[in-house]
């Protein structure tokens, strides 16, 4: 759905972007995660269509989004900062929203208007920050999207609101196949949402995979063995750590063959534990090395 | 209508495991018969706030492990219990050994295992 190959941007001699690359299939729920400044944003804006790239490409299904109101009209962006047309109600823009794009469904905001109970006769001006973010989602969600770019979406959002707007998009993505990009600077309030992750750092992505693929290719183990036993050679051990007798790894492989092949050893006890999804971007990218911390804590 | 497995957000088990033992736990005690219908991806995906993939990836492994069974079309129902207890049996079976031995180790003898299997005090 989304192909950004070797993206470059900067301003005024900083490269916000620098030879960026992304790929985002249709129907995923893609999860941009990065510290601040590390061009979440910069990159969503080009997706949007407001930003021009210096040099790469940037296509949304197959086609450039600059200038493009083809590609524009079946997609929902939402800015962090929101902004309306201070005088106008909500009613207003749903009208403005219906002239612009050729999907929009009308029964679909009536419906929506239950959950968000919102008036659609209140100017934005009126409204918290909060509640314009409702009133944004309730849009973007009429319009029948087939890509929606968020940018940290959940700003200013109360946990109810952030779990009824999520649950609406996501039934959205199991029935239509709704393509979804969002950005955090917080993996953990991605991890529930998302099936594909990318990892951005100073204009780069550092990694991107998809989680079924994370998830089933590091394990952590405990275990001890005996005295006059060894671990077997040529495991992949990305990580260890001793206590007493007491070790602890981190492998690459799959579970089950891993056990089978720890067992071998006739260990007195082992013990596999689950990995936290931080732990496994951690060691993906290369140890417990203190910037790869910060950049997801 | 009120979902009926909780997502832990706490708990490390990813969370398609989360959903997988959630059914896995209530087909197992009954409190979805055979032949019920499971709930849509959809519906779970919108009531959970979770991704609909995770969804239908614990459903993936429901199914392999006969526990549910997909109608094209008409979505996912409960398989009679036979076949998909014995694996879990089976798999329990297997932890409660792991736990002996790990007992046996630290000098717990079988009599005191058996009374604590039984639930009885061991004064």
């Amino acid at each position: 759905m989304i192909q950004v190959r070797s993206l470059v941007k900067s301003f005024e001699g900083f490269r916000a972007l620098d030879d960026l690359s992304l790929t985002v299939p249709r129907g995923a729920v893609y999860g941009l995660v990065g510290p601040n400044g590390a061009g979440k944003s910069t990159l969503i804006r080009h997706l949007a269509g407001i930003y021009r790239q210096d040099s790469g490409e940037l296509l949304v299904d197959g086609e450039p989004v600059y200038e493009n109101p083809a590609v524009k009209s079946r997609m929902a962006y939402i800015p962090d900062d929101i902004f309306y047309y201070t005088q106008a109600s909500i009613r207003d823009l749903m009208h403005l929203y219906r002239e612009l794009y050729p999907g929009f469904d009308e029964a679909c905001f009536e419906r929506l208007g239950e959950l968000f109970r919102l008036a659609p006769s209140s100017s934005m001006r009126r409204l918290s920050k909060g509640q314009q973010k409702q009133a944004a989602f309730w849009l973007a969600l009429s319009l029948r999207p087939d890509l929606v770019v968020l940018d940290e979406p959940v700003d200013g959002l109360d946990p109810v609101m952030r779990r009824q707007v999520w649950g609406e998009l996501l039934s959205d993505v199991a029935e239509r196949g709704t393509t979804v990009l969002v950005s955090s600077h917080n993996l953990r309030e991605l991890e529930d949402v998302c099936d594909h992750v990318g990892i951005m750092h100073r204009g780069r992505m550092l990694l991107e995979r998809s989680l079924s693929e994370l998830q089933d290719n590091l394990v952590k183990v405990q275990l001890v063995l005996p005295e006059d036993r060894e671990l077997p050679a040529d495991l992949e051990i990305l990580h260890r750590s001793v206590t007493g007798r007491l070790q602890q790894l981190i492998l690459r492989g799959k579970a089950e063959e891993l056990t089978a092949r720890l067992a071998a050893a006739e260990p007195l006890f082992l013990d596999p534990l689950p990995l936290s999804l931080e732990e496994i971007f951690i060691y993906e990218l290369g140890g417990a090395d203190h910037e790869v911390k910060d950049i997801l804590l | 209508m009120r979902p009926l497995i909780a997502i832990n957000f706490r708990d490390a088990r990813p969370i398609y495991e989360q959903v997988r033992d959630g059914f896995r736990q209530l087909i197992l005690s009954g409190v979805l018969p055979a032949d019920t219908r499971m709930p849509s991806v959809r519906e779970l995906a919108s009531s959970l706030a979770i991704n609909p993939n995770t969804i239908q990836r614990a459903y993936r492994e429901l199914e392999t492990e006969g526990y549910i069974c997909s109608v094209p079309g008409k979505g996912s129902f409960v398989r009679e219990r036979g076949e998909a207890a014995a694996a879990r049996r089976a798999e329990l079976l297997e932890k409660l050994a792991a736990l002996g031995r790990e007992l046996a180790l630290l000098g717990v003898g079988e009599e005191e295992m058996l009374a604590a299997l039984r639930g009885g005090d061991r004064t």
